[in-house]
């Protein structure tokens, strides 16, 4: 554990600038991930959360210029500034990733043996015949029954929990260190999204990688990572061990987010608990803390300046909230 | 339940043709649900269980290939012309995804005029009127009416999308997954006015959903479907806790856990594989080729459906074993 992080993200900013107008999706944001580790990065839609981890590796819409500042740093290496060919060999071969949607993640005219087959020619230079060898070890790897006739099968062919099989077997392909899996299993049912997280995790430990694991649900986040990220509009609430985020979550808006979700006991017809208000739209930098117009407990510094991120009596966990670190100064 | 219910679905079926000649899809096959004035009842299912279609096809929006749809007791299918568009008027759909479910030229009073108008509504102060009234409730600032709906967030647009349903004063709500476009902090204030709406307005909905917690907090009773099939339905808290069919035990039992104390403990996923095809389903109970307690009889033939407990039935021959707790499909499938 003292060895240098896999991935570390120190201050990053990312501006967007369309012809119309100007974006600040992500202000500010630190995060480090190690080997064999599962990171969660968690937050509503607009939060930043995968523009942050996208843009860095040149993963942007076009017609959008992407202005980045703040330091990446993966293996020791600086991707911030890193021009677009560098960044190529980076991405898909060291860096695997998986997408949301698994259908439009692949290529519906062709064999799933082929679509993973090439990344391992392009990756890891290997021979046609030898990638085809891989590409059924990869799809025996990802738990697929009868992994010979799959390969020659389209992806319509198959179900969605299938094919979310295939995406990761290629994101596997170029034998990753890091792993970013942006909502693997929003697309999927309970049953099929249980089965997949498990692989996810599995697969994780087995090969020793990283994982980023993006997503907008607390549920599925306490069974697979070790630490967790909470996003709200741009910038970082709260961050530390999932076992004490989810456990013990200090943040205003962490702690709304968990009271949320539906719990067994509560009575048949009762009120849902939830959060007032909703969330700011991007466009208008926010001089204080986002969250503070939706807060009970906001007091007139929220909206003064914009709360840094500080390390709680519990050191390993950091908020960003003025009136939680001002109750510790207090203590 | 001493009242007559509101909705009545009789042994419905839908089917469509299949790219396979001479083939069917049973999307929905022999479905009957019952649905009382004022109650939230939920549908819950995995995807491809045919829960949207059975809601599509109680409001119309597909045709059923056999069985009754009766509202208030009149079956719609003798219906037509008026008399059919005024019964259909009292069953209302709220969409998924109210993205696509509005148009992004029109402004919200546009969008409300036009169902006021569709409901009769000829003078245009009475109708300025009555969408004000609908705004407020629905949780939206009258002054929302000048906006067009492209400018509001996801939660905004589905409080237009159950306005425009409400303004044709329905006394059924077909909701087919109306909150899992949200976000989660936005969901449960969206919750909250189907509760509210179930109250003052006494409109009854049928919430298909396959988040199983929303919808255990939500609705008095619960349907859950397999292939095309009800496989158990009885009241929320009861079904829960006592569930009679190893299918809706395993799907309960494979809802992720937000204390990761409780979450390290669980042990392989439990329900393996995933829906088969609607095109062949396996003979006998659909469920027996991803049941662990599946034996030859199931094979054979469609299992009875039990009675459990009043209101309380389920399709499977072990099923007063599982409500007793004398066997459980997730014990056995650890062993």
């Amino acid at each position: 554990m003292q060895n240098e992080p896999l991935l570390s993200v120190k201050n990053l900013t990312v501006d967007l600038l369309t012809a119309k107008s100007a974006l600040r999706p992500v202000d500010g944001v630190s995060y480090a991930i190690r080997q064999g580790q599962c990171l969660a990065i968690v937050g509503e839609s607009g939060s930043g959360k995968t523009v942050m981890n996208f843009a860095p590796l040149g993963l942007m819409p076009t017609g959008v210029t992407t202005n980045l500042s703040g330091s990446v740093r993966f293996e020791g290496q600086e991707l911030i500034g890193l021009s677009e060919p560098e960044v190529r060999k980076l991405r898909g071969k060291s860096i695997g990733f998986i997408f949301q949607d698994p259908m439009s993640a692949l290529n519906p005219v062709r064999r799933i043996g082929r679509q993973i087959a090439e990344m391992a020619e392009l990756h890891l230079n290997m021979s046609p015949r030898a990638a085809e060898a891989r590409a059924l070890d990869l799809v025996k790897l990802v738990g697929i029954s009868d992994p010979a006739a799959r390969l020659s099968q389209y992806p319509h062919e198959l179900s969605g929990g299938l094919r979310q099989r295939i995406v990761i077997a290629i994101a596997l392909a170029g034998e990753p260190k890091l792993l970013i899996a942006d909502e693997p299993t929003t697309a999927l049912d309970v049953t099929v999204q249980a089965q997949i997280l498990r692989l996810l995790k599995d697969l994780q430990q087995r090969l020793n990688m990283a994982m980023v694991l993006i997503t907008h649900d607390m549920g599925v986040v306490a069974g697979a990572a070790d630490n967790i990220v909470v996003m709200y509009a741009a910038r970082a609430a709260e961050c530390g061990p999932v076992d004490k985020v989810l456990v013990n979550p200090r943040h205003p808006y962490t702690r709304g987010l968990i009271n949320a979700i539906p719990r067994r006991d509560d009575p048949i017809g009762s009120e849902f608990r939830g959060l007032p208000g909703v969330p700011p739209t991007l466009g208008a930098p926010i001089q204080g803390c986002a969250f503070a117009p939706r807060c009970e407990f906001a007091v007139a510094a929220c909206t003064r300046a914009r709360p840094p991120m500080v390390p709680t009596a519990d050191s390993n966990v950091c908020v960003a909230c003025p009136v939680v670190n001002q109750g510790k100064a207090a203590a | 339940m001493t009242h007559a219910p509101v909705l009545k679905v009789e042994n419905l079926q839908t089917r469509f043709k299949s790219v396979q000649r001479g083939k069917y899809v049973h999307a929905v096959d022999d479905v009957s649900i019952e649905l009382y004035p004022g109650e939230i009842v939920g549908l819950v299912g995995e995807s491809g269980c045919g829960k949207s279609t059975l809601g599509r096809t109680i409001v119309g929006l597909e045709k059923a290939s056999a069985g009754r749809v009766l509202l208030d007791g009149v079956d719609l299918s003798t219906l037509s012309g008026a008399a059919l568009r005024n019964s259909r008027r009292a069953l209302q759909y709220v969409f998924q995804d109210p993205y696509s479910s509005l148009n992004d030229r029109q402004t919200v009073g546009e969008a409300i005029d036009e169902a006021l108008l569709i409901d009769g509504l000829r003078s245009a102060d009475e109708r300025t009127r009555r969408a004000k009234e609908l705004l407020e409730q629905v949780g939206l600032p009258h002054t929302a009416r000048d906006r067009h709906t492209r400018e509001l967030s996801g939660g905004q647009r589905q409080r237009v999308a159950i306005a425009r349903s409400l303004a044709v004063n329905p006394r059924v709500l077909i909701c087919d997954e109306p909150v899992s476009a949200l976000d989660l902090s936005i969901r449960a204030q969206v919750m909250n006015l189907f509760l509210r709406l179930q109250k003052d307005l006494g409109v009854a909905c049928l919430f298909i959903a396959h988040d199983l917690a929303l919808v255990r907090q939500a609705a008095s009773r619960v349907y859950v479907m397999y292939l095309g099939k009800i496989v158990e339905h009885g009241p929320s808290q009861e079904l829960y806790d006592h569930p009679g069919h190893p299918y809706s035990q395993m799907l309960l039992a494979s809802v992720p856990e937000v204390d990761p104390r409780v979450e390290k403990l669980r042990s392989a996923p439990l329900l393996k594989g995933e829906v088969p095809s609607p095109t062949n389903p396996p003979s006998g109970c659909r469920f027996r080729t991803r049941c662990p307690l599946a034996v030859e009889d199931c094979a054979l033939r469609a299992p009875a459906s039990h009675v459990l407990s009043p209101d309380h039935n389920a399709a499977c021959i072990f099923a007063p074993d599982l409500h007793g707790g004398k066997r459980s499909a997730l014990i056995h499938q650890a062993a």
